[in-house]
């Protein structure tokens, strides 16, 4: 490119040719963090079911707290690698994923509160309201980046989500199958349209 | 009389990069070179009139071994180009 410009179209040119060049962020990979959150997920779902259903001890539910290892991980890995080019959207995404995780450690740590308050620790809230932050986390992402699957796939998850809290709420025995619900929506809502991103920024790219 | 158009805008480079500047949030330097097919030092020298005018904010980071620098629209080059669209209008219609 030149320092001069020749005319008034030429700038206009100019000024739609580069928008539009950055306009379509696109890159190859970009459903991987749904990918990662969700192969992680699913993985642990299936480790703690068979855990808890060979050793019929309750206590393995406590490795779902790996899942705030895992976000501290991811978060510490995009701090190290900051991408080419952060485009508005990709800094909506960033904030609805930040807001949703502090109301997931907010949960933890009312619950937490409350518990020493009563006197009675109850996590198996957090499995419900897990799956109805992520859903609509992933719901809101859908309907920014215009991804009709990920939009309502978390309906799995918010169907899940409901009759686990009407199981709390009639007092019923919460089951070690509620753990594969919980991997089992992962995959419908995050290991699925991760992969349909990744095909189409494939394609484009 | 028609208003002039402002020179530090009025240029192909320049331009090229406010441009991307003002649909994105932020960018990086290589990302810039490579939508705008420049020679690193001539981008170079236009970031820095850029910057020096407060156009633009570049910000050099330490990503590992390697040193990168992300350049984003400040306020004052956002009502800059904006002018500059509104004075480009003008010239437009006149030709017309």
């Amino acid at each position: 490119m030149e320092d001069k410009i020749t005319s008034e179209k030429e700038s206009l040119e100019i000024i739609s040719r580069m928008i539009q060049s950055s306009k379509n962020n696109m890159q190859v990979g970009r459903g991987n963090y749904l990918l990662y959150s969700g192969y992680f997920t699913a993985i642990l779902s299936i480790t703690l079911f068979v855990l808890i259903t060979i050793t019929h001890n309750g206590m393995w539910s406590c490795g779902w707290m790996l899942m705030f290892v895992y976000h501290y991980a991811i978060t510490y890995k995009r701090r190290q690698q900051k991408p080419l080019v952060v485009t508005y959207t990709d800094k909506v995404i960033r904030q609805v994923w930040r807001v949703l995780g502090s109301m997931f450690s907010l949960t933890f740590i009312a619950i937490a509160i409350l518990g020493e308050v009563y006197g009675q620790y109850d996590f198996a809230l957090m499995m419900p309201l897990s799956l109805l932050y992520v859903g609509i986390g992933v719901s809101i992402n859908g309907i920014i980046l215009r991804e009709r699957w990920m939009i309502y796939s978390p309906l799995v998850a918010f169907l899940f989500a409901f009759y686990m809290l009407m199981m709390l709420v009639t007092g019923r025995h919460i089951t070690v199958v509620w753990n594969l619900y919980l991997g089992i929506s992962f995959v419908v809502m995050q290991i699925i349209p991760g992969h349909i991103i990744n095909k189409k920024a494939k394609h484009q790219c | 009389m028609l208003k002039e158009l402002d020179p530090l805008l009025h240029s192909q480079l320049r331009l090229a990069i406010v441009s991307i500047l003002m649909s994105v949030d932020e960018a990086d330097f290589v990302y810039l070179r490579e939508k705008t097919n420049a020679t690193a030092g001539n981008l170079s020298v236009q970031i820095d009139k850029l910057t020096s005018a407060g156009y633009i904010e570049a910000n050099r980071i330490l990503n590992g071994k390697k040193t990168r620098t992300l350049c984003k629209m400040t306020d004052i080059g956002r009502n800059a180009f904006e002018e500059y669209i509104e004075t480009l209008k003008t010239y437009l219609i006149i030709k017309k």
